[in-house]
């Protein structure tokens, strides 16, 4: 009887469960509506000529602090460790989320720049649960592409996780080169080589 | 007793739920190819990078003597060329090369049991050879023919010839055992079309060079781009290689064509 009662008791729950989340996924905020302001800020700055003349480590510091917004950086470099996550130690979390959150802000300005003559259309989105994917297009002259950003609902507000250009997931491509770093190098030679990276890209900038 | 009885319960119900609710999961990822919004598209090992890299030592030689070859002559070459023809004219003559294909892509399209798409890819060369003259503009795409890939490494793919082995191939770049020879198939199958204009094989190789400089002319700084943001370039350009193919093969749908997506799976 008593065991009957305690089923009782989880079933109900569970219903209950189930009928407040449905409650609280039934208006969601839209995740075009929440990206293409940031991007629009980005595209715009990046075209702002007085803003392109200050150093590149400024430049990107202002640009982090819009993007930060809307892309979950910690998010990232987790998905991107996959399963040497959990082993390795906070600091060394830390410090891998540091360094690679560095590496993506010099990625993603470099890609924009890539695209300042072309036009970002939002094509379309696609919402699963609390997920999402925000599709856009990058029209040029002689070609399209289709970026698409991929965003998960924290509470109310969509943070982009990962970047798809021309259906090649970013982090998916990062996951399997930080593998075979990890695999020669370790993680200790994956931090010194982050670290040459990022110190080639700010200086390599500084040229122009 | 009862609390341990029940909290047993409780796992033997949240194994199921985990059972169940995995399935589900595999199932979103049947259906459509790949699903950026599955986690299990980031946890799983996908079945290309699955395949066996046995020869990496010797694949690094080769990509690293292929990004000396780039850097050093095709991308100034390319570069050079496109300094010399607008890109509109390069467009044209991309389109005229693509346009030569076409044929074969509609036989493997048949080949690959894609009754539609040969319908499509013949009714996009007769349009463009004559209304494009000659290949060199693209209005079947205006008409609603857009472009469909099929090659014949896709039919190999689609008969269940496995990938066997990744390979990085001097001047050609990333490809797996099976994709070099459904590779060769699709390139000699256009040849008789250089031959019948060509005087002699060097000029077959001219224009063949030409076309691949052409291509690159248009496709200028990605590579660099690329190799600037990865930190093990040789595995980025391997997984690109796979996640790109798979998007051509496994979910080859137009883009911008919700609508047209769905006419073609009900077909």
């Amino acid at each position: 009887m008593q065991n009957f009662r305690c089923s009782l008791l989880f079933f109900l729950s569970l219903f209950l469960l189930s009928a407040v989340t449905r409650v609280s996924a039934a208006a969601p905020p839209d995740p075009t509506e929440q990206l293409k302001p940031v991007i629009d800020k980005v595209v715009g700055l990046l075209k702002d000529t007085e803003f392109r003349k200050r150093p590149i480590v400024d430049q990107s510091e202002v640009i982090v602090k819009i993007v930060s917004e809307r892309f979950d950086f910690r998010e990232m470099s987790k998905r991107v460790m996959g399963k040497q996550w959990r082993k390795l130690s906070t600091e060394q979390q830390d410090q891998f989320v540091a360094l690679f959150t560095k590496l993506l802000q010099y990625v993603y300005i470099g890609q924009v720049d890539g695209y300042l003559d072309k036009k970002v259309e939002f094509a379309q989105q696609r919402i699963k649960r609390d997920r999402a994917e925000v599709k856009t297009l990058i029209v040029g002259e002689n070609k399209t592409i289709p970026v698409s950003y991929i965003m998960i609902l924290r509470k109310d507000t969509w943070m982009a996780y990962d970047i798809a250009v021309e259906g090649v997931s970013l982090i998916r491509n990062y996951m399997e080169q930080i593998s075979t770093v990890l695999r020669d190098d370790k993680f200790p030679g994956l931090i010194s080589m982050l670290e040459k990276k990022i110190a080639k890209l700010e200086a390599g900038e500084k040229d122009e | 007793m009862d609390a341990d009885q029940f909290m047993r319960r409780m796992f033997r119900v949240f194994l199921v739920s985990l059972f169940v609710l995995g399935n589900c999961g595999l199932l979103y990822a049947a259906d459509g190819g790949i699903d950026f919004l599955d986690d299990a598209f980031y946890e799983e090992t996908p079945k290309e990078d699955a395949v066996k890299d046995p020869f990496e030592g010797m694949n690094r030689v080769v990509f690293t003597f292929n990004d000396y070859a780039f850097m050093w002559v095709m991308n100034p070459v390319a570069t050079g060329y496109s300094e010399l023809l607008p890109s509109d004219i390069r467009g044209s003559i991309a389109n005229f090369f693509y346009n030569l294909q076409e044929p074969m892509r509609a036989v493997n399209s048949l080949l690959q049991v894609r009754f539609a798409d040969a319908g499509t890819l013949l009714a996009r060369f007769a349009i463009n050879s004559v209304g494009g003259v000659g290949g060199l503009g693209d209005p079947a795409t205006l008409m609603g023919f857009q472009k469909v890939e099929a090659s014949f490494c896709q039919t190999l793919y689609t008969w269940g010839v496995p990938d066997g082995i990744f390979l990085m191939i001097p001047l050609m770049g990333p490809t797996t055992l099976r994709d070099v020879s459904g590779g060769l198939v699709d390139r000699f199958s256009v040849t008789p079309f250089y031959y019948s204009w060509a005087a002699g094989w060097e000029e077959s190789v001219g224009i063949f060079m030409g076309k691949e400089v052409n291509n690159l002319s248009l496709h200028l700084g990605e590579y660099e781009k690329m190799k600037e943001m990865s930190v093990d370039s040789y595995t980025a350009v391997r997984d690109g290689f796979y996640q790109h193919r798979r998007q051509r093969w496994e979910a080859s749908v137009v883009y911008d064509q919700a609508e047209n997506t769905i006419e073609r799976q009900l077909e």
